[in-house]
């Protein structure tokens, strides 16, 4: 504490200094504010910053751990360059559009199904609540290697099934179509809990009246859901849509654990694609200039939901 | 347009019963209020009018059609919640039009029915806003107008002033008044201001522990008063109610600490039933004056002053009289100070007397 205090203190009062109206006391105030911020600041620079920057310096240079004697000279572009040209960029990032596409629409669909059984009046509570919870806690790759099993053609649950009903087995995992459809399953099971969660806090800010009037005005249980739940839950679906388009672009783990980007590279995300080639390839200065595409592309979306959000309120008239 | 029937009406929640078979016959055009003690059950019998809460036993009937299991939608009502309930992400004029909207009305009459009530209650200038761009008061009329668009057969409204403060609330009052004057239409009116319920009812109801207490004209209600319970539930400040003895002749009545008081000559025929019995005297404040005695009936006792609240048209002044405090209403020009002791006439032929007991009013 006192190291921190003594490398801020000389800091703060020239800021201090420079509003003529600050008496001394409100001078400590701030000082001490400064003081008890700066483990806050110290540790998000540590962890958040210093690897940004470090992440787009590396982007700008060759650096290759497979090519010690190259050195890491700093060569522009070129990676991005590269990246333009790679086709097997372009597909990871088409892959990881389709997974975004497709599992973040599946998971709110989901999730707000299962938001709004959760909010039933159940007598007994906790099944409802553990049914809920555990997909969100299990470990992603636990969720893959579980549908990996499930998918799994001689042994699988899923086959297993098909076959007693009397259809066909299916290779699930080895043709491209369906390993795709299977990712989605086990990403939009895994994914929509969260999504749940949020949707059920924000299903209970909802005041019961709101729906007795709705009922006195006419309003059948369909027309509840439209008029009433459905918008007021607006806010709640935005903020789990942003959460769950930032980690379905980041998607990895589950495709990882069910087909490693198989069969060929026809379910590889963007996230994958940039683990081989910097942990497979050893190849830091082009990852990381995947990476930094990928936090582009990230940033951009999410800028487009909080203007959505913010854009808003009073707009709407009749 | 209809009167309500509320016929031997029970409601439990699980196993704690809340309403204990209430009988209720609203009639046609009438403002029945609602009042009683916080948790008598009021707002609980108001939403099985209006069908948010089944009825665990008994029957409500709507004009000819009983709603028992009638769902709220069927039963033409409309309700103003205490806290409003307007759909906070619709403008003004589609809260007010949502409920003809949901029965299909078509586009021109519901543009009609909504300029019109906005109108009346004087908000056509907010008819653009969201509800959280209005102030207690614009919100209220809100809610009003929602339920005057849809020319219900009822209006139900559970303490739709509440969340007011006490100059808009007197406001309101008129304004529902008027209103239902205009549209003659039924209403059963929730609320625990007594200034309400005297002001607004046709008739009042008053309830206690999920028990009708008392069902009378608010004339009645406060000069009738069935029981000690109502009597003090009803005026402000409450009547004074202290426990006595009647003699065995019917003729004095005696306070706890031997005050001896005459029963006016008209009373004492009814009262000699009690004689013997613990009885308990009531007196509004209005009948505890200052000054010695002027009309037949009355007493003038000595009391001591012990509290005074100028209030500018009266001074309310609390008193000892026979060892127990009573309250009375001066004038205001009646200078007097705490811990005096005063000359105060008791109007005896306004008393009231309840069964020590029972507490049920022994007839006047
Ligand atoms: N949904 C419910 N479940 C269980 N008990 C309830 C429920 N609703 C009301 N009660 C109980 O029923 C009784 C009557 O409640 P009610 O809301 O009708 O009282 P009220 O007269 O409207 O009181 P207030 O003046 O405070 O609004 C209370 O004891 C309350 O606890
Ligand atoms: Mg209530």
């Amino acid at each position: 504490m006192s190291t921190i205090e003594s490398t801020l203190a000389p800091v703060a009062p020239p800021k201090a200094r420079a509003k003529p109206g600050l008496s001394p006391i409100d001078r400590d105030e701030r000082r001490l504010g400064f003081a008890l911020l700066a483990p806050a600041f110290l540790l998000l620079f540590g962890v958040v910053v210093y690897p940004i920057v470090d992440l787009v310096v590396t982007s700008f240079q060759l650096n290759n751990l497979a090519q010690p004697w190259m050195g890491t000279p700093f060569v522009g572009l070129e990676n991005y360059g590269r990246a333009m040209s790679d086709d097997r960029f372009w597909e990871a990032t088409f892959h990881t559009g389709l997974y975004v596409l497709v599992t973040v629409p599946g998971a709110v669909v989901v999730g707000l199904g299962l938001a709004l059984l959760a909010n039933q009046p159940f007598r007994v509570k906790w099944p409802v609540r553990l049914g809920l919870l555990l997909p969100w806690a299990l470990p992603l790759v636990f969720a893959g290697l579980i549908f990996r099993w499930f998918f799994e053609y001689t042994q699988g649950l899923v086959n297993n099934a098909l076959l007693m009903v009397g259809l066909p087995a299916q290779a699930w995992l080895t043709d491209p179509t369906l390993a795709f459809i299977a990712i989605c399953i086990a990403i939009v099971w895994k994914t929509s809990s969260f999504v749940a969660l949020v949707l059920l806090a924000g299903l209970q800010t909802i005041p019961r009246s709101l729906y007795e009037a709705a009922e006195i005005d006419g309003a059948g249980k369909l027309a509840q859901f439209w008029e009433i739940t459905l918008p007021m839950l607006r806010p709640a679906i935005v903020v789990a849509l942003i959460f769950r388009t930032i980690t379905a672009i980041q998607t990895f783990d589950i495709p990882f654990a069910m087909t490693n980007g198989g069969p060929g590279n026809s379910t590889e995300t963007l996230a994958m694609y940039i683990h081989k080639t910097t942990i497979d390839f050893l190849d830091l200065g082009y990852g990381s200039a995947l990476a930094v595409l990928m936090f582009i592309v990230s940033a951009i979306l999410t800028a487009g939901y909080l203007r959505y959000t913010r854009r808003d309120p009073s707009a709407r008239g009749h | 347009m209809a009167g309500i029937a509320i016929r031997h009406v029970e409601k439990s929640f699980g196993r704690a019963q809340v309403i204990h078979g209430i009988d209720l016959e609203v009639r046609d055009g009438e403002l029945v209020v609602l009042v009683g003690p916080s948790g008598c059950g009021k707002s609980t019998l108001l939403r099985m009018i209006a069908g948010l809460e089944g009825v665990t036993g008994g029957e409500i009937a709507i004009g000819d059609t009983v709603v028992n299991d009638l769902p709220p939608r069927a039963r033409d009502i409309a309700m103003v919640f205490q806290d409003y309930a307007l759909y906070p992400h619709k403008s003004v004029y589609d809260n007010m039009a949502f409920g003809l909207r949901m029965r299909g009305s078509p586009k021109a009459e519901i543009d009609t029915r909504v300029n019109e009530a906005a109108e009346i209650l004087q908000i056509g200038h907010l008819l653009d806003r969201r509800p959280g761009q209005l102030s207690g008061g614009q919100r209220q009329r809100v809610a009003m107008g929602r339920a005057i668009v849809r020319r219900p057969k009822v209006f139900l409204f559970d303490e739709p002033l509440s969340n007011l403060d006490a100059q808009l609330r007197g406001e309101v009052r008129v304004e529902i008044k008027k209103l239902h004057q205009r549209f003659g239409t039924t209403i059963v009116y929730v609320t625990h201001d007594q200034v309400e319920a005297m002001t607004l009812a046709d008739r009042i109801a008053v309830l206690r522990g999920g028990r009708l207490e008392q069902f009378a004209t608010p004339y009645d209600i406060y000069n009738r008063p069935a029981s000690r319970f109502v009597a003090s539930f009803m005026g402000s400040p409450p009547m004074t109610v202290v426990p006595a003895a009647i003699s065995a002749d019917g003729h004095h009545i005696a306070l706890q600490d031997g005050t001896s008081l005459p029963i006016p000559e008209a009373r004492r025929p009814t009262v000699q039933a009690a004689s013997g019995r613990p009885v308990a005297l009531g007196l509004r404040p209005e009948h505890v004056r200052p000054g010695e005695a002027r009309d037949a009936g009355d007493v003038a006792v000595d009391a001591r002053v012990e509290v005074i609240e100028p209030l500018g048209s009266e001074t309310l002044t609390w008193l000892t009289i026979g060892g127990r405090s009573m309250t009375g209403r001066f004038p205001p020009e009646q200078a007097v100070q705490p811990g005096q002791t005063v000359r105060v006439t008791l109007a005896m032929s306004r008393m009231h007397l309840f069964d020590g007991e029972t507490g049920a009013a022994i007839a006047a």
